[in-house]
């Protein structure tokens, strides 16, 4: 808890800061924007949070995301599919990839890092054979389906605001995840084997399966942000379609208290990692700073957040290290 | 470990058939006139619907008059372009038509091509380069053709906002500047530049800003919405790339303000094209990227020929934007949908 | 020897007061020429501080350090070295990718018109190898000797730089046994060259062989000094843990009962021509001894399927079981308590708590979720019963000495109750009380019917705790002694690959 509290003040810094310069901000509108977008980046940020307690990393996300996101209007318009075979085989291939980058890496001993770079390659590179670079996007159809991107949930006295469906998916996605990585034996495996794997084996557990499910929760996840993102956008470009979405869901996971040194993370402080990114790009745009600058401010953000956690974990490192020596 | 090392000499076997494949094809061809076809390559800055119609007239002008014409699209930005053309020029063609990513940056490249074979640019200029005339729209004067739409679909005046891929090409900003110049009433000069970041107004319209996504399409319908919340009462968005007006109708439906904020586009996105049958965008601007493909190849070959009289005194050759408004768009899709080989 | 009127180096009432516990109160040390004066204690006693102290990385609160009787400032590492002390630690400090010549040289190189003289660096090291016996070529890389040789040669260093006082800090740590021996004979032929040692050690053994005298701190402070003749195991115990141990090692015979554990021509991945057989049955302690790098670690490892057989038969209570990985061994009831407390035994960041259930989760689990409840029971049950010293159960493990580090591993594994229970070097850096405690437990499950293998290095704890003996040498097995034939002679005799010797 205490880890994400520095992260969640973060945040509401950033959010009052947003609120002084705008009053724009806190519309029902705008509100749920920026929390329909916290949720497709926080899905696939949970994703990656799993791959990173592992001590490993996925650089393919945002290429997995262009393959199902521009694959998905593929099949359905140009191939002509029906939806629940469509839905059901990005949502597949997106598993049996998160399958076959866990298998490399337990089973082959690939590096992750090696793995899903040539992921990152190869996905996109086949998204692009398949569409022909063309365009995709569902046109007007599909409307019913698009609701779980575009939709929302009315919340009965709060003037107009609705609770944007990706939000209630990513409450279910958050809360499972949450459940699972702190209160199941897995969660526990894969804390254990984040800090230390050889420890982990020689206290039998089967550290191979643990990471390779790790691997397919990520690409699951991811497969899962894609069909949203395209479900939001409408138009998927595979040359530019979740370009460097991998690095805002690792940034978010990290800001959320993941240490890419393993075995550290929490579910909560990943969502409110991914929430800062959002809101920050929202601040750009309605405080009317150059779009341009945006990735300077992002960075700049992160790092200062990143640094003040750092320098209050040390002070409290030394408080307690003073404490102790003065109790032994 | 063995296994594969097994496997190497395998592999340098079968390149090697490949290799004296390709010379036994190549002399082969030699003998016959199709040899003879001189070779044009046709280089856009990137991958998009506009390009694909443009390598339609290419290949149809290759067919035509008989050329090789191969298309190329580089899919990492100016690297990408830049190790396109320079093994294009390794591998010897008769002509390159391009459309520099980064104009002024790439005149030395361009410049070393020039000296090799013969080149034009097309739908971006380089003008300070060697390149033999430049085929292409007058970003500027297209510019002003859209700002026209804005005005129209505001008759009473209103606020704008312009949003667009990036602002690094020469073609981009022009385009900008068109528009920016024809809403606000200014005379006409290309060489006009406003800095994004400012709000420009005379006594009817306001433009707001320029928002640019470098073609992150989430981030790009992000900029609509975060725009819909700034300034809700905000009366016209105008989208300049051609992905950028699919975007705008996406967020305006998501809103619920389709129709009630006007929308001037650019380009001709099936989704633009349907939604000015709709009513629910003003009009769009669109080049013709066909002819651009056709008139690159046709004046590569005439060039190839030596026949110099080709390039005319501005070295310009204009191939004019037009607008498409509701009472023209049937007409302008089910043409575009046959040069495309679509069928409906 | 007895030590000179003006000792050569001498440490007065030295304090140091770390923030807000006293590493060393008042404490006092002479040195004298050509003495080497061993310094033990518990881990935490202060030995390090002093040594880091004397080596000029840290420096005193009050009290002086003396050479030759005059007050010297030992302000950082150069100034120690100017007044020739060098420190040669338990980590080595030898740049490995450069020679040894350069090695030797390191900082101080003779030049010539500004180049690396290297003709002079090879004929001056080899006047400082040779003293140590050592008939190397100094072009040789440091990285492609032995660590017994990388030891020498970081003394040699330290005698370039013209060292009269050279601080040992467990320099056998990692040294085979032939090793330690021909480090023991270069002090032995330093102290008649009129060099001093200070030499620090948890090896009782090797601190009896060598030393002329015994320093011991217990808490920072002096607990004792024992002059020559009067060094003794128990005397130096005694002083070290403040009272008196008269039965250190706790082995209450057992009657061995139904057979354990059998293995039948067992080939290791990493000694695969050797075929090893031996049993274990309950309620034994079986030692396997041997020399660093003989194979015993790695025959445990097979053992809990770490590094499954590449061939044999393994039996646990008479019935054949493929141990692949862990999770089999821990499946028939094998336990292994590595030699690598925090790589291997402990996942070092977690609480205590989480290590002690993380072997017992899946046996607990509810449908694949924690069992909090019997997690807790787990830590009430193991805390107390091997009084692991923690300020509570959510403390990191790391936060612990090795001693209760070490205590952790080992309830990890009594809660899931093995039959057998392999032992990797258990009592290996941890303190003396810590190691007592160690030793009755394993007496405790060896009485509760627990197969016990347990390997050692020490050959004191050999000859202490086991009823059998299983001795390797260079992945061979080459015997086994009874409790009957067991002496320090015998298993070094097999430990060296040499044969039993004849029964008496």
């Amino acid at each position: 808890m205490k880890k994400i509290l520095g992260i969640f003040a973060l945040l509401v810094a950033v959010c009052v800061v947003t609120v002084l310069f705008s009053d724009r901000f806190l519309t029902a509108y705008n509100l749920e924007n920026v929390i329909r977008r916290t949720a497709l980046f926080g899905i696939i940020s949970i994703g990656v949070a799993f791959v990173i307690i592992t001590g490993g990393i996925d650089l393919s996300i945002g290429s997995l995301i262009c393959l199902v996101g521009c694959g998905l209007p593929w099949l359905l318009s140009v191939k002509g599919l029906p939806l629940p075979v469509a839905l059901a085989a990005v949502l597949g291939a997106s598993l049996l990839i998160g399958l076959a980058h866990g298998l490399l890496i337990t089973k082959l001993r690939l590096q992750p890092f090696v793995v899903t770079l040539c992921g990152l390659l190869l996905y996109r590179g086949l998204a692009r054979g398949l569409t022909g670079d063309q365009t995709q996007g569902f046109g007007a159809a599909h409307d019913g389906l698009r609701w779980l991107a575009t939709g929302k949930l009315a919340v009965p006295g709060l003037g107009g605001f609705g609770v944007p469906m990706p939000c209630v998916i990513l409450l279910f996605v958050a809360i499972a995840a949450a459940v699972f990585l702190n209160h199941t034996i897995y969660g526990r495996y894969l804390l254990a084997l984040g800090r230390n794997e050889q420890a982990a084996r020689y206290s039998g557990i089967d550290t191979s399966h643990m990471i390779l499910l790790a691997y397919v929760i990520c690409s699951g996840l991811a497969g899962l942000g894609g069909t949203l993102f395209v479900l939001d956008v409408n138009s998927a470009q595979p040359v530019d379609f979740g370009n460097f979405y991998e690095l805002y869901a690792v940034a978010a996971a990290v800001l959320g208290g993941c240490s890419l040194r393993g075995g550290e993370g929490a579910i909560l402080g990943v969502v409110i990692g991914a929430a800062l990114m959002q809101v920050l790009r929202n601040m750009i745009t309605l405080t009317g700073l150059p779009t341009h600058i945006e990735f300077a401010v992002i960075g700049a953000v992160i790092l200062v957040g990143v640094s003040a956690d750092e320098v209050v974990k040390r002070l409290a490192a030394k408080r307690r290290a003073a404490r102790e020596a003065v109790v032994g | 470990m063995n296994r594969s090392l097994a496997r190497i000499p395998a592999l340098l076997l079968v390149l090697l058939f490949a290799f004296v494949g390709c010379k036994k094809s190549d002399s082969g061809a030699g003998a016959t006139p199709a040899a003879k076809k001189p070779r044009i390559a046709y280089v856009c800055n990137g991958v998009a619907d506009f390009w694909s119609i443009a390598k339609v007239g290419a290949e149809k002008a290759g067919s035509d008059l008989s050329a090789n014409v191969s298309v190329h699209m580089p899919t990492e930005g100016i690297s990408d372009q830049k190790r396109i053309v320079e093994d294009l020029i390794t591998r010897g063609v008769d002509g390159i038509a391009i459309s520099p990513i980064d104009p002024v940056n790439q005149t030395d490249l361009l410049n070393k091509v020039a000296k090799q074979t013969k080149l034009i640019t097309h739908d971006s200029d380089a003008p300070a380069s060697d390149r033999l005339l430049y085929i292409g729209v007058d970003n500027y004067a297209a510019g002003r053709l859209c700002g026209a739409l804005v005005k129209e679909a505001l008759p009473n005046g209103g606020s704008i906002m312009i949003f667009i891929g990036r602002l690094e090409q020469d073609n981009a900003k022009r385009r900008r500047q068109g528009v920016i110049d024809e809403v606000l009433g200014r005379p006409h000069n290309p060489t006009n530049y406003d800095v994004p970041g400012t709000v420009l107004k005379n006594d009817k319209y306001t433009i707001l800003g320029t928002l640019t996504d470098q073609f992150d399409r989430v981030a790009g319908k992000a900029h609509v919405e975060d725009t819909l919340s700034k300034h809700p009462d905000i009366g016209c968005m105008v989208g300049l790339f051609g992905y950028n007006p699919p975007l705008i109708l996406e967020a305006l439906k998501q809103a619920g303000k389709l129709g009630k904020v006007q929308v001037v586009a650019f380009d001709e996105d099936a989704a633009t094209l349907q939604s000015i049958k709709d009513g629910n965008v003003h009009g769009t601007v669109v080049q013709n990227p066909y002819m651009y493909g056709y008139k690159s190849v046709e004046l590569l070959l005439a060039l190839q020929k030596g026949d110099k009289t080709v390039i005319p005194a501005s070295k310009f050759i204009d191939i004019p934007a037009r607008q498409i408004r509701k009472d023209n768009v049937e007409a302008f899709w089910s043409d575009l949908k046959i040069k495309l080989g679509k069928r409906d | 020897m007895t030590a000179p009127a003006t000792p050569l180096l001498e440490v007065r009432r030295v304090t140091k007061q770390f923030p807000g516990v006293r590493a060393l109160r008042s404490v006092n040390l002479s040195l004298g020429r050509g003495e080497v004066l061993a310094v033990i204690g518990e881990n935490g006693a202060g030995k390090s501080t002093l040594m880091k102290i004397l080596a000029g990385v840290q420096h005193p609160d009050s009290g002086e350090v003396r050479l030759d009787g005059a007050v010297i400032e030992l302000r950082d590492v150069q100034a120690a070295q100017r007044h020739g002390i060098a420190l040669i630690h338990q980590e080595l400090n030898l740049a490995g990718n450069l020679d040894i010549g350069a090695n030797i040289f390191l900082g101080r190189e003779p030049a010539r018109f500004g180049f690396v003289d290297r003709a002079t660096i090879r004929s001056e090291s080899a006047k400082f190898l040779a003293p140590l016996g050592l008939d190397l070529d100094p072009d040789t890389r440091v990285d492609d000797l032995p660590i017994g040789l990388q030891q020498l040669i970081e003394i040699a260093k330290a005698l370039a730089s013209r060292a009269r006082v050279l601080i040992m800090d467990e320099p056998t740590s990692s040294l085979t046994q032939h090793e330690s021996a021909r480090l023991f004979q270069v002090i032995k032929d330093l102290r008649t060259q009129g060099v001093s040692v200070v030499y620090i050690s948890h090896r009782l053994g090797e601190v009896k062989e060598l030393a002329d005298r015994v320093t011991v701190l217990r808490d920072g402070e002096n607990a004792g000094e024992l002059s020559r003749d009067a060094i003794s195991h128990d005397a130096m115990v005694r002083l070290m843990v403040g009272r008196d141990v008269s039965q250190f090692y706790e082995r209450k015979s057992h009657a061995p009962g139904e057979m354990m554990f059998e293995a039948r021509a067992v080939r290791t991945p990493a000694h695969p021509r050797h075929e090893i057989n031996f049993t274990l049955r309950a309620g034994e302690i079986v030692g396997l001894a041997g020399l660093v790098g003989a194979g015993r670690t790695e025959l445990l490892q097979t053992l809990f399927g770490v590094a499954p057989a590449v061939g044999g038969e393994l039996r646990v209570r008479g019935e054949t079981v493929a141990l692949r990985s862990p999770i089999d061994a821990i499946r028939s009831g094998i336990a292994l308590v590595p030699e690598d407390r925090k790589q291997q035994g402990l996942v070092i960041e977690m609480a205590v708590s989480e290590n002690l259930s993380l072997a017992s989760l899946r046996r607990d689990q509810r449908g694949g979720f924690l069992n909090r409840p019997a997690e807790q029971a787990i830590c009430d049950e193991m805390i107390p019963k091997l009084s692991i010293k923690t300020p509570s159960p959510a403390q990191p493990a790391q936060f612990l000495s090795g001693g209760n580090q070490q205590k952790v591993v080992l309830g990890k594994w009594l809660a899931l109750a093995p039959r057998v229970l392999l032992l990797d070097e258990p009592t290996r850096g941890i303190d003396i009380g810590a190691k007592r405690e160690i030793y009755a437990l394993m007496d405790r499950l060896a009485a509760e019917g627990v197969a016990v293998l347990f390997v050692s290095s020490e050959m004191e704890e050999i000859l202490g705790m086991a009823d059998r003996v299983l001795v390797m040498h260079e992945g061979r097995l080459t015997g086994e002694l009874s409790r009957a034939e067991l002496g320090e002679e015998a298993v070094m005799q097999l430990a060296t690959g040499g044969k039993k010797p004849a029964r008496e």
